[in-house]
């Protein structure tokens, strides 16, 4: 069921893109971007997993350069497999890997999504709901979107020590709200 | 970096047109086409010394015509599948095949009631004619491959040999045209054997052309 809806979702927007729409061109090789790293890099060993990032180019340049190969009527998301298989396979050879691929895991490209993992992140956004807004949103800056401690301060008008105050004083009482489980 | 990818690729896009791989390969064919017919008059006929219409009037010369386009459609049949990436036609193949030992089958038996006569099987220019359909058919394969570099096919040495296919059974068509011989062994041995040679050609060259 849902890998029907992503087919339909990504013919449509293969269909329109063949049609010269460049916005939807671009958010389809977008979305495709996040399902094709997960399944090059599922399919190479530890070791090669730096190269998922290659074959994830490799395999929208064949999108483009071989999109008039791709029969209106048919799959899309078969033709998209079968490109990526050519160029896993050719990347393999190429560069003599081994690939250790279990039998079993022939699990087709659209099975992961790795974009921001959506569940981790509601319930990150549940959690905050614990603490003070402007506690919550300091957090939210500092430790996971990755801005400096002055800058959340200055976003919300403190001053640096008051915000690191106010973070620290948040995090303490979520840890001991969740982290008294012992997990 | 990909990000940057994605950029470059669709501020590069440019609308395709639906079959866009059909049409391409009619334009491939047509224009090939063209190239093999005109190495009748300036090569066979100029620099080999054939005259047109050496088998006029002859029934084999339509049984010749009909087994080489015949065997040059059913690569016209596979061309397209084989260029895709998730599609594979083998058929024509297999279909190509057994035309063949068909041909070969009743061309046996015409030599049976000739009593095994030596010219039936080989004719004046028997062991010319293979190379002379492969000269034919050059034009047209090279042709073809090159439109087929744009293409995506799942093996590139099938894709190969459906080309090779085609470009045999039509090019030997047209050499069909300044060929003087009138016995079905003759035809069941060495036109299959140009067009096989063709084919399998295509098939090399294919393999390594084609990849993508």
């Amino acid at each position: 069921m849902q890998a029907d809806a992503t087919e339909k979702r990504m013919r449509e927007l293969m269909l329109a893109a063949l049609d010269g729409d460049a916005a939807a061109y671009r958010r389809l090789l977008a979305e495709l971007t996040r399902y094709l790293r997960p399944w090059f890099a599922r399919r190479l060993s530890p070791s090669h997993a730096s190269h998922a990032e290659d074959l994830v180019q490799e395999t929208l340049l064949a999108l483009h350069t071989k999109r008039s190969t791709y029969d209106r009527s048919r799959p899309f998301t078969a033709w998209l497999h079968a490109v990526a298989h050519h160029k896993f396979v050719d990347h393999v050879r190429r560069h003599a890997i081994r690939p250790t691929v279990p039998l079993d895991d022939d699990a087709p490209i659209f099975a992961v999504d790795d974009s921001a993992n959506a569940a981790d992140r509601r319930d990150v956004e549940a959690v905050l709901t614990e603490v003070p807004e402007r506690t919550a949103d300091l957090i939210r800056q500092t430790r996971i979107e990755g801005a400096s401690v002055a800058e959340a301060a200055a976003r919300h008008g403190m001053t640096e020590t008051a915000a690191k105050v106010s973070i620290h004083r948040g995090l303490k009482s979520l840890m001991s709200k969740f982290a008294g489980s012992g997990k | 970096m990909t990000n940057e990818l994605i950029d470059r690729l669709s501020a590069d896009l440019e609308p395709t047109p639906p079959n866009a791989l059909e049409k391409r390969l009619f334009l491939a064919v047509s224009v090939g086409l063209v190239a093999t017919l005109l190495v009748g008059p300036l090569v066979l006929d100029l620099l080999v010394g054939r005259p047109f219409g050496g088998a006029w009037g002859s029934s084999m010369f339509w049984g010749k015509l009909a087994y080489t386009i015949g065997l040059g459609g059913l690569g016209l049949i596979a061309v397209p599948a084989l260029s895709r990436p998730d599609r594979r036609r083998i058929w024509p193949f297999l279909l190509a095949g057994a035309a063949a030992l068909l041909a070969l089958g009743a061309g046996t038996i015409g030599w049976m009631q000739a009593d095994w006569a030596m010219p039936v099987l080989m004719g004046g220019t028997a062991l010319v004619c293979p190379w002379l359909i492969i000269l034919t058919a050059a034009p047209l394969l090279s042709v073809l491959l090159a439109a087929m570099r744009r293409f995506a096919p799942a093996s590139p040495t099938l894709a190969g040999l459906g080309a090779g296919l085609l470009a045999g059974g039509f090019g030997a068509a047209a050499y069909a045209f300044y060929c003087g011989e009138t016995s079905m062994m003759f035809m069941a041995v060495w036109y299959s054997l140009g067009i096989a040679l063709t084919a399998l050609l295509g098939a090399v060259i294919g393999r390594f052309a084609l990849r993508w």
